[in-house]
């Protein structure tokens, strides 16, 4: 089963519109919550009003942080950090000042969405304006008014690798660029959303909501809490997609469970697209300042960088963690040993920051990748033939680039690169001609290698339980946000275990039904996940064979597992069924009656396998390349992708069709990126974007067609199963490698450095006519 | 609060709702009917994932309101869906591997509808083209017009037609 | 995002419809809602009471009688691009309506409220002023005429009053080859300029000429100027470059965060060029 491109088993029901999503559960005498959100950037809230929207029929009730529990900490950093960020972390409602655009201030409950906005409009503040921090220049320049006590800053540090300075004085050619990479999020086509429902005399809180981490999510709501993380359940239905941006611990994921506590009936938030842009993690602003050095050879010898990222005006449960996978993963597949790098991250009042797919890497990768084409023009050197003398070899392997992340030690654990590039070139036809541009057309060609971390722990589980009637099901302590994992875990456990992948049922997300889980984030779930799976299997398997031989009276060894029956090998019309051991092995199975004078004696656990894996800190290292060419209007600016590639050497495709659909899904939503999307902010703190009609997602017409080769070269030694994780190379290079098109396609010099890349931008570069 | 009754064919059957004026006819068919197969992604009228079928047509059902559909016909996801299985267009999409989340499918689905109900053969431009209002964000859109492509290529077996018409 | 509550009246006659929306203090018509619906979802329009245009039959329909090609207002849009009536009459028009939204917006969207809801960028407008429309207006006293040029005055404002309805479109039928090309940031957008461009050659002489650009400014610019030096010297090569020396650049104020007003100077020659040479070379050329 693993390696076959089997069809989705959720696919039906997301077909026929049966999908469950957070927004299509309903619970009886439920209401709804509006989040009444700042729309001052800074201020001080200096009188709140509600007494008219509480006198509106049907309003349950307008709740504020004074409802919170007054001994309720701020929403804490839960991933390790540069440097202490608690003076920076965020209240889930606030208390006195708001920071930004969109920060929650009040909740309103009432017995319809529309009734709560309704009120909504009739709650008045008064607010002080406070000085706003616009942007990360204006929080470091010393001038700006301090937006918290210790500044504007909320942390600096860096790497020093090598001798970079000796490396540079040394070096044949030194080539220096600063890039841009513009503020925009994850935009899952879902948006958020929470149904929360308290039996207080039992004390048992449920919640459904959309989230990458179910178990962090429950623990976190207990703590904050002060309850047991046994009272509460937390459960993931059908989810629209994440891309990075559910893996937080948002403000409404406490509030919401609390105040349906205190309303005694469910709450029911359903976030819309308006306060999704103000209000969802927003991720990627940042500026990279690149010197780059290289021999007459072309290797290249030493990278110098200053990395500044604005991460809006709170430090949330992600911390630094998109600056510090970029800071520490900047040389990319390459073997360079000297290496700097200073980074800052930033305030200022926006929307807080936090990861989305390929964070760092997706902005690293653009200022690198053009930087080396930089570095092969004044060479007059081949762009495939610089990246091909400073890539790291297998022999090097396991890499170290000297550099960390969250206290995770970057380092590749295997990898054939230059094995992968040369097929990549190879199927591209990267020396091929362009095709001539006629008219105001320039075409150009494009080339970026990447190597992405994937698997990140720390740790999975996984359980499988056959039933008496020989199905499966398996329990897995992933999430699911439409990747496929219903599907590609069953075959996991189906090439252990013989029976067909759609006998299997896989529960996600639920925490009442899972003990402990990882979730999906980090490229994890075919790493972590399926590992988990598969030992599982395993244990399933030895326990049906070690019962096996006792119902055959044989000796395991001369059994076999095939086809969901274990056999004996040399007579196969000997055989006892999955289904049959289940059935012997269910506890009080009347078989194993003990005697009336037996002690009370362990009975078995059924035909069920549990396993907990630990994963090693720096997960398993995935290469990529990505080529394009593109068609560039010099008259308007306007861009056509003509051509895409994405390769990635996955080590193993447990399901090659849905590791292609990441590829592919990966690259169109990098084409957002850099393309199209933006959430801007004017001087005075205010967002911009607040309709699909200005955040602009890329449409069918936008998306070309895209080429996905997926190599199976250098299986991950770092795991039984040998996967590397694939969700985000895809998006991993396309800003990098489209820009390095049209700069091909300019053929001046010029070069796009700041995204997205909007064909005024480019026209820009375009010398104008005479 | 003023409300109005409201009767029309629903997914082939007569329909009657009490609703506010303001209330859409996305938000209508799941509110009061449980049809939560038309999703919300946006309710400004730009993603297309409450997509429903107007006497055939596929149109925004953020972008009308419950009460002008009085008299008028409107098919929902599950109403389009046969009562077991897959369709033909939604069968086509499981096997391109044409979904990922699943939250643009219904809405995907039904402008594939429309499109093939009055263009059985239609080429990738017009693909491209009945689906450009209908936004994914998981699947780079190239498997479901390989779906589309390969419902056109039946059709077009099936018809003996020629060439697609783009 | 839910619309703040309203009344809802649905008219069967042009008459009751008048009634309706001069009886009422913040009426307002709804016609294909595909821009109006949003506003009311995001609060921005707040009337008491919508009067729905939907369910008079008068209002739609495609008529060509004395040689002018009569659009009723709440014609869809779809249904006007798929008229084998107006693509021999005004091509123009399919070739605006080509760059209109999408599938489903077409379905629903109207003609006459694409044009009475006068978005700067829109398509409709421009194509209206380029093939010299007319725009059939009823109010409770009668009918008037105007120009298209004259109707539309600003950003989301023509001279349409309060209590008063488009019903209807006429076009002369289109002279000369026609284009309307565009630069947006997504197939389906709204324009970042637009140009509408119609020429019509005889002997090689330029006997019509329009050229109007939108996106620009507050409502679309005729480039008088320009289709005057057409006119006068014919569409060759070097007159075109004198005409598109004499556009009015200076009338664009349009400068937001998805386009600088530099931008969309730089752009309007560019795409008036490459209009009027697809316009001139159009197959269509009536």
């Amino acid at each position: 089963m693993i390696g076959q491109r089997v069809l989705r088993v959720e696919d039906k029901r997301f077909l026929r519109g049966e999908g469950r999503y957070v927004a299509d559960i309903a619970l009886p005498f439920m209401r709804e919550a509006y989040v009444l959100r700042s729309p001052q950037p800074h201020a001080k809230i200096v009188s709140f009003d509600a007494s008219a929207a509480l006198a509106l029929e049907g309003v349950d009730a307008v709740y504020t942080a004074a409802d919170l529990p007054a001994s309720l900490t701020p929403i804490p950093c839960r991933i390790p950090t540069h440097g202490d960020m608690t003076p920076f972390l965020q209240y889930p409602l606030a208390r006195d000042v708001v920071r930004f655009v969109g920060e929650p201030i009040a909740v309103i409950v009432a017995s319809s969405r529309a009734l709560a906005e309704d009120a909504a409009e009739l709650v008045a503040i008064e607010f002080e304006p406070l000085p706003v921090v616009a942007d990360a220049a204006a929080a470091l320049d010393p001038a700006t008014p301090k937006m918290y006590p210790p500044g504007n800053i909320a942390t600096q540090w860096g790497f020093d690798l090598g001798k970079v300075d000796d490396a540079f004085a040394q070096a044949d050619i030194v080539v220096e660029k600063s890039f841009s990479i513009q503020r925009h999020s994850a935009m899952p086509l879902e948006t958020r959303g929470l149904i929360a429902s308290y039996d207080k005399a039992r004390s048992y809180l449920e919640v459904w909501g959309p989230t990458k981490v179910p178990h962090t999510n429950r623990a976190m709501l207990a703590r904050m809490l002060g309850m047991r993380d046994g009272d509460i359940r937390f459960a993931e239905p059908d989810v629209g997609g994440s891309f990075g941006a559910r893996g937080e611990f948002y403000p409404e994921d406490i509030f919401i469970p609390y105040f349906a506590m205190k309303l005694g009936k469910p709450i029911r938030w359903i976030e819309d697209r308006q306060e999704h842009f103000a209000s969802i993690n927003h991720s990627r602003e940042c500026t990279f300042d690149v010197k780059a050095s290289a021999n007459k050879d072309g290797r290249i010898t030493a990278f110098d960088v200053v990395l500044v990222a604005d991460l809006g005006a709170y430090i949330r449960t992600h911390g630094d963690v998109v600056p510090s996978h970029a800071a520490a993963s900047f040389p990319g597949p390459y073997a360079i040993r000297n290496y700097r790098v200073k980074a800052t991250a930033a305030l200022s009042n926006k929307t807080p920051s936090g990861t989305l797919r390929a964070p760092g890497m997706f902005e690293a990768n653009f200022a690198r990748e053009q930087i080396i084409d930089m570095m092969a023009e004044k060479l007059g050197m081949d762009r495939a033939e610089i990246r091909r003398r400073n890539l790291i070899k297998p022999d090097e392997m396991p890499w170290y680039v000297g550099t960390q992340s969250v206290n995770r030690p970057t380092l590749f654990d295997s990898g054939d690169f230059p094995g992968l590039f040369e097929e990549s070139v190879s199927h591209f036809g990267w020396s091929a001609p362009l095709a001539k541009g006629e008219g105001p057309v320039r075409r150009g060609r494009g080339i970026v290698a990447l190597v992405e971390p994937s698997g990140f722990g720390p740790f999975e589980s996984a359980r499988i339980e056959i039933d008496p009637a020989g199905f499966a099901t398996i329990f897995t302590g992933a999430s699911n946000q439409g990747q496929g994992h219903e599907t590609m875990l069953p075959q996991v456990a189906a090439e252990v275990l013989g029976i067909a992948h759609d006998r299997f049922r896989v529960r996600h997300g639920d925490t009442a039904m899972i003990p402990y889980g990882g979730g999906s984030y980090a490229s994890r779930t075919a790493v972590m996940g399926a590992n988990a799976v598969h030992r599982a299997a395993l244990a399933v398997k030895a326990k049906a064979l070690a019962a096996a031989a006792q119902m055959l009276q044989a000796k395991e060894e001369e059994l076999t597992l095939d086809g969901g029956r274990v056999i004996v090998t040399a007579n196969p019309s000997r055989f006892v069924t999955l289904a049959h051991i289940a059935r012997v092995l269910t506890p009080g199975n009347a078989e194993l009656v003990p005697a009336p004078k037996d002690f009370i004696k362990d009975d078995h656990d059924g035909l069920t396998g549990e396993v907990f894996l630990r994963a090693i800190p720096s997960g398993t290292a995935v290469f990529s390349v990505h080529m394009a060419d593109v068609a560039l209007d010099i008259g308007t600016g306007e861009l056509k992708i003509e051509r895409y590639c994405v390769s990635g050497d996955v080590g193993r495709a447990i399901n090659p069709m849905i590791v292609e659909g990441q590829l592919v899904g990966g690259v169109a939503q990098g084409i957002g990126g850099a393309l199209l999307e933006e959430l801007a902010y004017d001087e005075d703190g205010n967002l911009q974007t607040g309709s699909f009609a200005d955040y602009l997602l890329p449409s069918s017409h936008e998306v070309p067609r895209i080429e996905a080769l997926v190599v199976e070269k250098a299986k991950s030694l770092s795991n039984d199963l040998g996967v590397k994780g694939c969700g985000e190379i895809g998006i991993s290079g396309v800003a990098a490698v489209l820009a390095n098109a049209i700069a091909h396609a300019l053929g001046t010099g010029a070069r796009p450095t700041t995204l997205p890349l909007t064909a005024e931008r480019l026209l820009d570069l375009v010398e104008p006519r005479p | 609060m003023t409300t109005r009754d409201v009767s029309f064919t629903l997914n082939g059957r007569p329909a009657t709702l009490t609703v506010e004026p303001r209330q859409t006819l996305a938000d209508a068919v799941r509110q009061h009917l449980g049809l939560t197969g038309t999703h919300l992604g946006c309710e400004h009228g730009v993603c297309g994932a409450c997509t429903v079928l107007l006497d055939g047509d596929a149109i925004r059902g953020c972008l009308m309101l419950a009460v002008q559909a009085e008299s008028l016909s409107i098919t929902t996801i599950e109403g389009a869906s046969p009562p077991e299985g897959l369709g033909v267009i939604q069968d086509a999409m499981q096997r391109h591997h044409a979904l990922q989340c699943g939250f643009c499918s219904p809405g995907m689905v039904l402008a594939l509808e429309a499109l093939f109900a009055h263009t059985p053969c239609p080429g990738e431009d017009e693909i491209r083209e009945a689906i450009s209002g209908n936004l994914c964000r998981c699947t780079g859109y190239q498997p479901i017009v390989a779906a589309a492509l390969s419902v056109a290529e039946k059709n077009r077996a099936n018809l003996g037609a020629a060439a697609p018409s783009a | 995002m839910k619309p703040a509550p309203f009344d809802y009246e649905a008219p069967t006659t042009i008459a009751d419809a008048l009634k309706l929306l001069g009886g009422h203090e913040d009426a307002r018509p709804i016609a294909g809602g595909q821009s109006l619906v949003p506003m009311l979802a995001f609060r921005l329009a707040r009337p008491s009471l919508l009067v729905d245009l939907n369910r008079i039959p008068s209002l739609a329909g495609i008529e060509e009688k004395g040689g002018v090609l009569r659009i009723g207002a709440m014609t869809r849009q779809a249904a006007v691009l798929a008229s084998d009536t107006v693509k021999h009459h005004a091509p123009l028009l399919i070739q605006a309506l080509e760059n209109v939204g999408h599938p489903p917006t077409r379905a629903r969207g109207t003609i006459g409220g694409s044009c009475a809801h006068a978005d700067p960028a829109a398509e409709l407008p421009s194509a209206m002023v380029a093939l010299d429309a007319t725009m059939v207006i009823a109010a409770s006293g009668g009918e008037r005429r105007v120009p298209a040029d004259d109707f539309f005055i600003g950003a989301f404002e023509t001279v349409l009053q309060t209590g008063e309805i488009l019903v209807a479109l006429e076009l002369p039928k289109q002279t000369g080859g026609s284009a309307f090309l565009e630069v947006s940031a997504r197939k389906g957008d709204f324009g970042i300029v637009t140009v509408a461009a119609r020429i019509a050659v005889k002997d090689g002489r330029c006997t019509d000429a329009a050229l109007v650009l939108g996106g620009i400014t507050e409502r679309s610019v005729r480039c008088a100027q320009a289709e005057h030096i057409l006119k006068e010297q014919g569409a060759t090569p070097k007159a075109i470059d004198v005409a598109l020396a004499a556009l009015p650049l200076d009338t664009v104020t349009m400068d937001s965060r998805l386009a600088s007003a530099a931008y969309r100077r730089r752009l309007i020659p560019e795409l008036c060029r490459r209009a009027i040479e697809a316009a001139t070379t159009s197959k269509v050329a009536l």
